[in-house]
């Protein structure tokens, strides 16, 4: 094993061993998620034609709004316990810690993604199985983007006093495409794909995902410094 | 000047400035290698700021820092891999164990770590009942010593000891001494930066008194008189 990936096996295994233990973010994540969707369900009330049709965007925002609240927290803990300034001592390449961050904060949101989606199917009166492959492959690319941005700008936050407000002011504006994407993609999906668009919109997710991740990885070291 | 082999810390003109107000200023130093050295003065004197920047967390606003033969920042890597820094805040995760504390500090330093190893170095620092229970029912004193034996999981060319006996029994004020002295045995250059003087005296051949950011008393430990 490299001593790139040994180092973010650590801080994936210290950090998922925590939430573990404390299941703070965890079950934060899917009592928002959960209130989120059937909020939503209230608001639209049973029309199921409707709610089919508005399916996708629901999920995605309530998938970013729970993200949104666990990104805060994977560096504000560190920073409360002084971590990341003891991250900083160690030796060796800075970058496995943005990546050793960015694999928790994924695995969490993949594991709320289990319950919410079946929820959604639920509440919104959608049978997901038939699409269950695709929308897999959807929830992980778009999960993977968005861990990615919230990763870096809660690094780039955890300092400031106005971190609660200034994260989602960062990463939504720069999540506007990966919601695009992931929104069409999955509407698209649980609608039928009559137009056959959702490959387009897998390829537009795709390549903010490269796109993102090579330049916030780029960049995170800088970031780090004080 | 000494040959930059014999150097292990040269500052020249060392400042750092937090808003509007210099933490340190103007600081020229010289710390050979091998040598220990207490770090004196009162709270605000800088003394953190010093370590902070030799260890590579904070970078100079103004001049010329070598630690080790390195050029910081520019270096700061090939200085993190030879130089450990306990920190006065004392940094340990509460809900990981002793032990699992010191494992993920072992592979974050490139170490492989083993179980017995692990236990060894607990057990050196007088935690080995403790090794396996949470971090947050440890005392701020076993907090220390866990810190502590974090330093010790790798061999370090410099040490830099920030408020080291802070929180500490009269066991545990002995255990920062033995470790001082293993450091010394091993050629390792030592700072400890305390408030305890008497303590951080015990085993340096140099203090430096700081006040407001700049060196204000250079002087073998000896001279230091009981005042």
């Amino acid at each position: 094993m490299s001593d790139l990936w040994r180092r973010t096996w650590a801080i994936l295994w210290k950090d998922l061993l925590i939430e573990l233990r404390t299941k703070q973010a965890l079950n934060a994540m899917v009592f928002f998620a959960g209130l989120v969707l059937l909020l939503f369900s209230f608001a639209i009330g049973p029309n199921p034609d409707l709610l089919r049709e508005l399916a996708g965007g629901l999920l995605w925002v309530a998938i970013v709004f729970t993200g949104t609240v666990s990104l805060g927290r994977s560096f504000q803990s560190e920073e409360l316990a002084g971590g990341l300034q003891l991250m900083r001592l160690y030796p060796g390449e800075r970058r496995a810690i943005f990546l050793g961050k960015l694999l928790a904060n994924l695995m969490l949101l993949l594991a709320v993604e289990v319950v919410l989606f079946p929820v959604a199917g639920v509440l919104f009166q959608i049978n997901m199985w038939p699409n269950a492959w695709g929308l897999t492959g959807i929830a992980v690319l778009g999960s993977f983007g968005f861990s990615t941005v919230g990763t870096f700008y809660a690094a780039l936050t955890v300092h400031l006093r106005a971190r609660e407000l200034m994260l989602p002011l960062l990463v939504f504006p720069a999540l506007i495409p990966l919601l695009l994407a992931a929104v069409n993609a999955t509407g698209g999906l649980i609608l039928g794909d009559a137009m056959g668009q959702v490959s387009g919109w897998l390829r537009l997710l795709v390549a903010y995902d490269v796109i993102l991740f090579v330049v916030c990885i780029w960049i995170f070291p800088i970031v780090l410094e004080e | 000047m000494s040959k930059s082999s014999d150097v292990a810390i040269r500052t020249e003109r060392l400042s750092r400035r937090f808003g509007r107000s210099w933490a340190l200023d103007s600081l020229d130093l010289e710390i050979q290698r091998g040598s220990t050295v207490a770090v004196l003065g009162p709270n605000g004197a800088g003394k953190t700021t010093l370590f902070r920047v030799l260890a590579t967390l904070l970078r100079p606003s103004n001049g010329h820092v070598e630690v080790l033969g390195s050029v910081l920042p520019r270096d700061a890597d090939a200085v993190r891999s030879r130089a450990g820094m306990l920190t006065a805040a004392g940094y340990v995760y509460d809900e990981l164990t002793g032990l699992e504390n010191l494992r993920f500090a072992a592979l974050m330093s490139g170490e492989r770590p083993d179980a017995t190893a692990l236990r060894a170095v607990i057990a050196e620092v007088g935690l080995e009942d403790a090794a396996d229970k949470r971090v947050r029912a440890y005392s701020a004193g076993m907090r220390k010593r866990l810190e502590l034996a974090r330093l010790m999981l790798r061999p370090l060319e410099l040490v830099l000891l920030d408020e080291p006996f802070v929180s500490l029994d009269h066991e545990g004020v002995d255990l920062v001494q033995a470790a001082i002295q293993r450091w010394q045995a091993a050629g390792g250059t030592v700072l400890v930066a305390s408030h305890q003087v008497a303590d951080a005296l015990r085993h340096a051949d140099r203090a430096l008194l700081l006040t407001g950011g700049r060196l204000e008393r250079d002087a073998p430990a000896a001279d230091w008189g009981p005042s």
